[in-house]
This record gives structure tokens, C-alpha cells and sequence, in this order.
């Protein structure tokens, strides 16, 4: 019984593709707010405390809600959308199993983290990458 | 080599001035009022504030209780992260009130305007000048440190503390005379306007979207109306 959720992906062969037009689509509706909210972020790292994984994981940077959505909606708006499959599948391990959308996490500046962590699901979902819990029901 | 240094020195303190003022003030009223297009007035409140159980709840001042007010700033975030959160106010209270009441700044304005402000006395602002340079270090050396900070840290934060040192730092050194004065304070005075015109286009744009997203967009932790959404 593995202790974590499981994140294989079972992809079909039609949505293997990555398609970037859609993910630029996605984003462009959250234009400003992902801009905006980039820019806001001054790095200061006071958020980490406010995410519980964070601090249950050994204060491990990676659990620090400002890294993930900078990873995530961050990176997907600084390549346009121009991302292949693997890199997809990282986002979603950030997305999905570093970060279970509590929405507690706390922003100095006020930046909607949650709202940019849920926007890079939706994207990762676009394209066919989410996490299998093994109860799709697919089969 | 010494005409060159006097011809920055006049463009620094002339026209130089002018269109770091100009670059700023333009800069900073087209990103409000960017910022404002960018969001619109809503008609209801989407997201309320924090529920009213939970430990804030019990802090939240009902009766005006003095207690009550030191209960909320210790579960705030000044309660988690107490000794960065007072250098980050003492450091940018100081980003503000020393040059602004510094007595050699307000000389300058006075000969030019007839105007001034208040001024310290010259050795309080040398005192806040190295306080400010403290606060500096200890922001630099928690990036350097820190684990969590370097994972998110970019070129653009190590800069953005830069240009907020540099100006007080060469201006302190241009004061005690350390170096050559002339080359200090041209220095200081260029350092100053690419500080200044920087504000609306780096990460100092905080300044401003501090303001925007912490009292005007609406979320569970806004301070003030919180009445506009983004687009």
C-alpha cells in the first residue's frame, strides 16, 4: 500500500499533445491577476508558516505556498503556455500533491495564492494531467 | 576625466532631477490607475472575511478590552515572524522619513522653493541612516541564509535592495566626506533618480500594490472595503 497518493497518470493516446494555444487561452483570462500578482510577490517568504504541509514537512521549501504558485500559474505565464508534458507532470505534483487547496495560506501583499494554484489545475486538467486516484470509474 | 565628472555632476542635479520626477510621477499614476482598469466594483461581497469561530475570533476586540489588541497582533503575522516583520516597518518607515526630513535635502528645496519641510538634526539622521543600513544587511543576509528564501529568490530581489541601500549608503559616505565628495555625491544623486524611476516598474511597484491588493481586492484577508474583483 503506497503512503501517498499515487500521481500516474493514465493518458490516452489522443492527449498525449500538449496543446500550448489552449493553456495561453487559460491564462489570458487571468491576464492581470497573474501578472499583477507576480509582480506583487516580493519573495519574502513569510507565507511558508500559514501552510500546514509546510511546516509537517520539515519546513521543506518546496511546501511554501509562495514556491508553488510561482512553479505553477507562474511558470505556465512566463513560457506562454509553451510547455511539453513532463513539465506539466511537475506542475502537477506541485498543484496536486504539495498543495491540497486548504486555502488558508497567508499573503503579506494579498495575493490570491489558492486562486493561482487552482488556475494551474484547471490547466493541468486542460491537458489531460491530473493525479489517478484509482476510482475514475473509467474502468 | 574630471570634465566628465563634472558634466555628470551638473546632469545630475539639474535636468536629471527633473525627469526622474516627471518618470516617477507619470510611472506611478499609470500603474494605479492600470491597476484600478484591471479590477472592477463588485456587486456583492464573493468571498467573506474569516469566519467568526477560530482562534482570531476570541482576539477579535467586541468590548475594547486592552488585552484583546496584543491577543491579535500575536496571532497575527507579527506574532510568527516578529523579528522580521518590526525590521520591515522600522526599515521602511526609515526609506521614507529620512530623506524626506533629512536637513540637507530640505536646505536644497528651501534655496529653490522658499519651502520646506521639518528637518532632524543632522547626527539623529546619520544615527537612522546606518539603523536603515542595518535593516538592509539583516534583509540580505536572511536571502542569503535562509533555505525558503533562496529557493524563490531572483536577480530582480537582490537588485530591488540595492537600489534602496545605495542611494543611503553613498549619501552617508558623501556626508562624512569618505572618498572623494565630489564623485560620492554625484553618486548618490544618480543612484537617488534610478531609485526613484525604478518605483513604478520593479518590484518596488509593492509600493503601490500593497495598497490595491490588501484594501481594495476583495479576499478573506482584506483590510479595507475589499469591494473591487479582478477582470
Amino acid at each position: 500500500m503506497p503512503d501517498r497518493v499515487a500521481t500516474e497518470v493514465t493518458v490516452s493516446a489522443e492527449s498525449t499533445a500538449v496543446d500550448p494555444a489552449r493553456i495561453k487561452q487559460m491564462l489570458n483570462r487571468h491576464k492581470a491577476k497573474i501578472k499583477i500578482s507576480l509582480r506583487a510577490c516580493v519573495h519574502c517568504s513569510l507565507c511558508a508558516e500559514s501552510c500546514f504541509l509546510y511546516t509537517s514537512h520539515q519546513q521543506a521549501p518546496r511546501y511554501m505556498p509562495a514556491y508553488k504558485f510561482i512553479h505553477s500559474t507562474g511558470l505556465l505565464y512566463k513560457k506562454k503556455g509553451k510547455v511539453d508534458r513532463a513539465c506539466l507532470e511537475k506542475i502537477r505534483d506541485i498543484v496536486w500533491q504539495d498543495c491540497v487547496l486548504c486555502t488558508r495560506c497567508y499573503c503579506v501583499c494579498g495575493i490570491d495564492i489558492p486562486g493561482l494554484i487552482s488556475l494551474a489545475r484547471g490547466i493541468c486538467r486542460s491537458q489531460g494531467v491530473y493525479p489517478d486516484f484509482g476510482v475514475s470509474g473509467d474502468g | 576625466m574630471d570634465s566628465t565628472l563634472r558634466m555628470l555632476y551638473h546632469l545630475a542635479q539639474g535636468p536629471l532631477v527633473w525627469a526622474a520626477f516627471i518618470l516617477f510621477w507619470v510611472g506611478s499614476v499609470y500603474q494605479v490607475a492600470r491597476l484600478l482598469s484591471l479590477t472592477r466594483k463588485m456587486e456583492t461581497r464573493r468571498r467573506g472575511r474569516a469566519p467568526d469561530e477560530g482562534p482570531l475570533s476570541a482576539a477579535r476586540s467586541t468590548d475594547g478590552q486592552p488585552g484583546r489588541w496584543s491577543a491579535r497582533l500575536r496571532l497575527s503575522i507579527a506574532g510568527t515572524h516578529s523579528l522580521t516583520i518590526g525590521v520591515s516597518v522600522i526599515f521602511h518607515t526609515l526609506l521614507f522619513m529620512v530623506p524626506l526630513f533629512l536637513l540637507a535635502h530640505n536646505i536644497l528645496v528651501d534655496e529653490a522653493w522658499g519651502v520646506s519641510l521639518f528637518a532632524f538634526r543632522e547626527k539623529l539622521s546619520d544615527y537612522l541612516t546606518w539603523l536603515f543600513l542595518a535593516c538592509v544587511l539583516f534583509f540580505l543576509l536572511r536571502r542569503i541564509l535562509l533555505a525558503r528564501l533562496r529557493a524563490i529568490s531572483s536577480f530582480q530581489d537582490y537588485y530591488i535592495l540595492f537600489l534602496a541601500a545605495a542611494p543611503f549608503a553613498s549619501g552617508l559616505l558623501a556626508y562624512h566626506q569618505i572618498f572623494d565628495y565630489r564623485t560620492m555625491i554625484t553618486l548618490h544623486m544618480l543612484l537617488g533618480e534610478i531609485m526613484l524611476v525604478s518605483i513604478p516598474f520593479t518590484k518596488i511597484a509593492h509600493l503601490f500594490l500593497f495598497f490595491v491588493l490588501r484594501f481594495l481586492v476583495n479576499h478573506e484577508y482584506s483590510l479595507g472595503s475589499g469591494r473591487r474583483a479582478w477582470r
